[in-house]
C-alpha cells in the first residue's frame, strides 16, 4: 500500500507541480522537490483530493519528507 | 467627532444583506451578519477587558479567515485596543521559518496578548515563550468569562491597527494606521462605486485578512456600506483557483480584487470543466495590485474568461501600499485599462518616457487579446508570447510596454522627484512620492525608518516611475524589497540565507526581483560572490546548495542565480551592497568582474561615455532644446 500512495503522490507531483525526476521516499519537500509556499498548499490540496483524506495542522507539523507524507496518508487511510 | 471603523460596526447589520459570506472548501457558504459580529465582538472586548487588556494596547490575532478572525479583531477594537493581524502558519510547510517571524513581529509590535485558533496555538508555543506576552496566547473560548463591553469611541488619532508591510524574519515593518486614516481611506474605496437603483455593490475575495488588501479593501467598505462580503480562506484559493470565479459568479459580486499572481493563477491551474456553468458578467472591477500588474497577464485573462461573460473594461490595474493604508492611483472604472509603450534606451540610459510610434498603444484585454481562444494552454501560450511578439516587431524591438496603474485616488497627490528630492516633469523616471489621507503614522518600533519613509506630509514609497497624461506608470523599485506572489520579503532574509554556505563569500551576496517584460511574474534573481579560497567542488555545489538553503529559510524559489568572481556586485563608496544597482546593471548586462585598468579600457570607457553624450545631445535635439 505503502508504493501505492509513494506513486499517487509521484503522479500528483508530475501532473501538478511539473516535478519530472523520480520521486523517493527521503526526499524532502522544500529542500528537495524545491517547492515554495503555493506549491505545498498545491501539494496538500492535490494529495487530498487524491486519496480522499483530509489533512489537518498537526498531521502536517510532521510532514517534511515524501515518506513522512505517504506514513500520513497511509494512517488515514487506515 | 469624524467616523471610525467602530462607528461603521455599530450602525451596521441593520440591512439583511449586510453580513459576511464564508465559502468553505465544499463552496458551502456560513453566514455571519454584521450584527452578529458586532454581539461576537463585543463578548471578545469583555474578555480581553476583564483580563486586563487596557485601551491602545496591542492585541495579535492569529487567526484563518473565517469568524473567529472578525470576533477577536473587532472585539480589540470595541475595547479601544489595537488589533495586530498575523500570518497563520502555511500548510505543510517550515515551521521553525514561521515560529521565528512570529516570534519578531511580536515583540516588534509590542503585543500584550495573542489571541488565535485553538489549532494554530500549539505551533505558536516558541513564539509566545520568546516574545512573552503579558497576558500569553488564548483561544477565544479561553478568554475570562465577562459582561460584553461597553463600545469605546476611539479619538482620530488612535491607532486602529497595525500591519506588517513585508513579513520577514529580518527586519519586519509594522505599519501603524490611525482610525483617521483607515476610514479616509475606507470612505475613498467606498465612494468610488456608488449603489443605485437595481444595483447593489458586493465583493468578493480569497484575500488574506492580515494585509490591506483584503482587509481594509474589501471588509471596511463592506462594514461602512453594510453590504455583503463574500470571503474564500486564501489557502483554498491557491488550491483550487476555480473556486474564486465560481464564487463571483455564483454570488454576484461585482468587485474583486487580487494581485498579479491570483491572475496568473486562474490561467495554469483553472480547466474550463471548472467554468461550466459559471457567469462572470456581474464582475465590474477586477482590481489587479499589490505586485506589479503585467500586460501579457491581464491580456490573457480577459481573452481567456470572456467565454463565461468577464468584461475586458473589468480588468483594473491599481496601486497601493500598506504605508498608505492601501490604495493610492485607481485605473478609470469606467474605461478599459490600457498600456503604452515607451523607448527602452531613453527610459533605462536617461530615465525619460518618450513615448514610441503613436498607435503602438494597446487596450488590455481589448481587441488585441480578444482574438485569442478561451482554452488554458492557448491563454497560457498567449501570456508567454505577448512579450516575444512584441519584441519580434521592429517598432516594438526598441520599445517597453508599462501598464497605466490609473490616476491618483479622490485627496491623494503623487509627485515624482529625483534623488534629492526635487520634483521632476512629467515623463521622467523618478522616485514616487504620496501624500493624500491615509499615510500611516510611522513604523512601529523604528523612528530612523518612519523619519526616511515620511517628510513633511509625504511619503516616500521606494517605487520608481513616471506620469504621463496625469497617469501613473511604474517602471521599477529603488526600496530594497522583494515581492513574490503578492508578498513583501525582504532581500536580507534571502541573503542570510547563503551568507554560511562554502564557497561563498560572506556578506557578499545580492537578491532582487523585478516583472521582467513578457513575463507573468516577478522573478527573483540572487547574486552570490564566490570566495577566493572556494574549492572547484565547493563551487560546483553552490547553485544546488544557494536555491536549497533560500528554500528551506524563507520559502521563496530563487528563478536566476549566478555565481560572481569576488568583488563584481556593485557597493557604496562605504562598501554597501547596492541592490537596485546590481540589478540595474544586470539588466544591462553590464555585471561584470572589475578588471584591471588598462590604458585600452580606459579608451574604451571613453568611447563609451563619448557616445552616450552624443546619444543625450540627440535627444535634446529632438525636443528642440539647445
Amino acid at each position: 500500500m505503502g508504493t501505492d500512495i509513494l506513486s499517487g503522490i509521484a503522479e500528483v507531483a508530475r501532473q501538478h507541480l511539473g516535478w519530472e525526476g523520480p520521486l523517493t521516499a527521503d526526499m524532502r519537500l522544500v529542500e528537495d522537490l524545491r517547492l515554495d509556499s503555493v506549491r505545498l498548499l498545491t501539494l496538500a490540496a492535490e494529495v487530498e483530493n487524491r486519496f480522499r483524506v483530509r489533512l489537518d495542522e498537526s498531521d502536517e507539523a510532521a510532514i517534511v519528507t515524501v515518506g513522512d507524507l505517504v506514513e500520513t496518508v497511509r494512517r488515514k487511510l487506515a | 467627532m469624524p467616523e471610525t471603523v467602530n462607528d461603521y460596526l455599530l450602525r451596521a447589520g441593520r440591512l439583511a444583506d449586510g453580513g459576511l459570506r464564508l465559502v468553505d472548501r465544499a463552496e458551502q457558504a456560513t453566514w455571519m451578519g454584521w450584527g452578529e459580529v458586532r454581539e461576537r465582538a463585543l463578548a471578545v472586548a469583555g474578555g480581553l477587558r476583564e483580563l486586563g487588556v487596557g485601551r491602545g494596547e496591542r492585541v495579535a490575532l492569529v487567526f484563518p479567515t473565517g469568524g473567529e478572525f472578525f470576533a477577536g479583531f473587532f472585539g480589540a477594537l470595541l475595547l479601544g485596543a489595537v488589533p495586530v493581524p498575523l500570518y497563520p502558519p502555511v500548510r505543510l510547510g517550515r515551521l521553525r521559518e514561521y515560529v521565528v517571524r512570529t516570534t519578531r513581529m511580536l515583540s516588534v509590535s509590542g503585543a500584550c496578548i495573542v489571541l488565535a485558533d485553538a489549532r494554530v496555538r500549539r505551533f505558536l508555543g516558541e513564539a509566545v515563550a520568546a516574545a512573552r506576552p503579558r497576558y500569553g496566547c488564548r483561544a477565544l473560548a479561553d478568554l475570562p468569562a465577562a459582561a460584553p463591553a461597553e463600545p469605546v469611541r476611539p479619538r482620530p488619532d488612535d491607532l486602529a491597527l497595525v500591519q506588517f508591510s513585508s513579513g520577514t524574519t529580518v527586519a519586519p515593518k509594522a505599519v501603524a494606521l490611525s482610525h483617521r486614516a483607515v476610514a479616509a481611506q475606507t470612505e475613498t474605496l467606498s465612494g468610488l462605486w456608488p449603489d443605485r437603483p437595481g444595483l447593489r455593490h458586493s465583493c468578493a475575495s480569497w484575500l488574506p485578512l492580515y494585509h490591506d488588501m483584503g482587509l481594509i479593501g474589501c471588509v471596511f467598505p463592506a462594514l461602512l456600506r453594510d453590504a455583503t462580503l463574500t470571503l474564500l480562506p486564501p489557502e483554498l484559493f491557491v488550491a483550487r483557483p476555480a473556486l474564486w470565479l465560481r464564487a463571483i459568479g455564483r454570488w454576484g459580486a461585482t468587485i474583486s480584487p487580487a494581485p498579479n499572481f491570483g491572475y496568473s493563477l486562474c490561467l495554469t491551474r483553472v480547466a474550463d470543466a471548472d467554468m461550466e456553468g459559471v457567469d462572470l458578467s456581474c464582475w465590474r472591477a477586477a482590481l489587479n495590485g499589490a505586485e506589479p500588474v503585467a500586460p501579457a497577464v491581464l491580456r490573457a485573462f480577459a481573452a481567456r474568461f470572456a467565454r463565461w461573460g468577464l468584461s475586458p473594461a473589468a480588468l483594473k490595474p491599481v496601486y497601493g501600499l500598506s504605508e498608505a493604508a492601501l490604495g493610492v492611483t485607481f485605473s478609470d472604472l469606467e474605461q478599459p485599462c490600457h498600456s503604452r509603450w515607451y523607448a527602452r534606451e531613453a527610459l533605462a540610459r536617461e530615465g525619460v518616457a518618450r513615448r514610441q510610434a503613436p498607435g503602438a498603444e494597446r487596450e488590455s484585454g481589448g481587441a488585441a487579446g480578444a482574438g485569442v481562444a478561451g482554452n488554458a494552454a492557448r491563454a497560457n501560450r498567449a501570456a508567454g508570447a505577448v512579450g516575444a511578439a512584441g519584441r519580434a516587431g521592429s517598432a516594438a524591438e526598441l520599445g517597453r510596454e508599462i501598464v497605466s496603474v490609473g490616476r491618483p485616488l479622490p485627496g491623494f497627490r503623487l509627485s515624482i522627484r529625483d534623488p534629492h528630492g526635487r520634483e521632476l516633469p512629467p515623463c521622467r523616471v523618478g522616485r514616487l512620492w504620496v501624500s493624500g489621507p491615509s499615510l500611516m503614522e510611522g513604523y512601529l518600533g523604528d523612528p530612523e525608518g518612519t523619519a526616511r519613509a515620511l517628510r513633511d506630509g509625504w511619503l516616500d514609497t521606494g517605487d520608481l516611475g513616471f506620469l504621463d497624461d496625469g497617469e501613473l506608470y511604474l517602471t521599477g523599485r529603488a526600496k530594497d524589497l522583494i515581492i513574490v506572489r503578492g508578498r513583501n520579503h525582504s532581500p536580507a532574509e534571502v541573503e542570510q540565507a547563503v551568507d554560511a554556505l562554502p564557497g561563498v563569500r560572506t556578506g557578499c551576496s545580492v537578491a532582487v526581483s523585478w516583472l521582467p517584460e513578457g513575463a507573468a511574474g516577478e522573478v527573483l534573481a540572487l547574486f552570490v560572490e564566490r570566495s577566493r579560497h572556494a574549492t572547484a567542488d565547493e563551487l560546483a555545489a553552490l547553485p544546488d546548495a544557494c536555491r536549497e538553503a533560500v528554500l528551506a529559510a524563507t520559502g521563496l524559489a530563487v528563478d536566476r542565480l549566478l555565481v560572481l568572481a569576488p568583488g563584481t556586485l556593485p557597493r557604496t563608496s562605504s562598501g554597501k551592497l547596492q541592490r537596485s544597482e546590481t540589478l540595474r546593471l544586470y539588466l544591462a548586462g553590464g555585471l561584470e568582474p572589475p578588471a584591471p585598468v588598462t590604458a585600452l579600457r580606459l579608451a574604451q570607457a571613453m568611447a563609451r561615455s563619448g557616445m552616450a553624450y552624443a546619444r543625450w545631445r540627440f535627444a535634446r535635439r529632438e525636443e528642440g532644446l539647445p
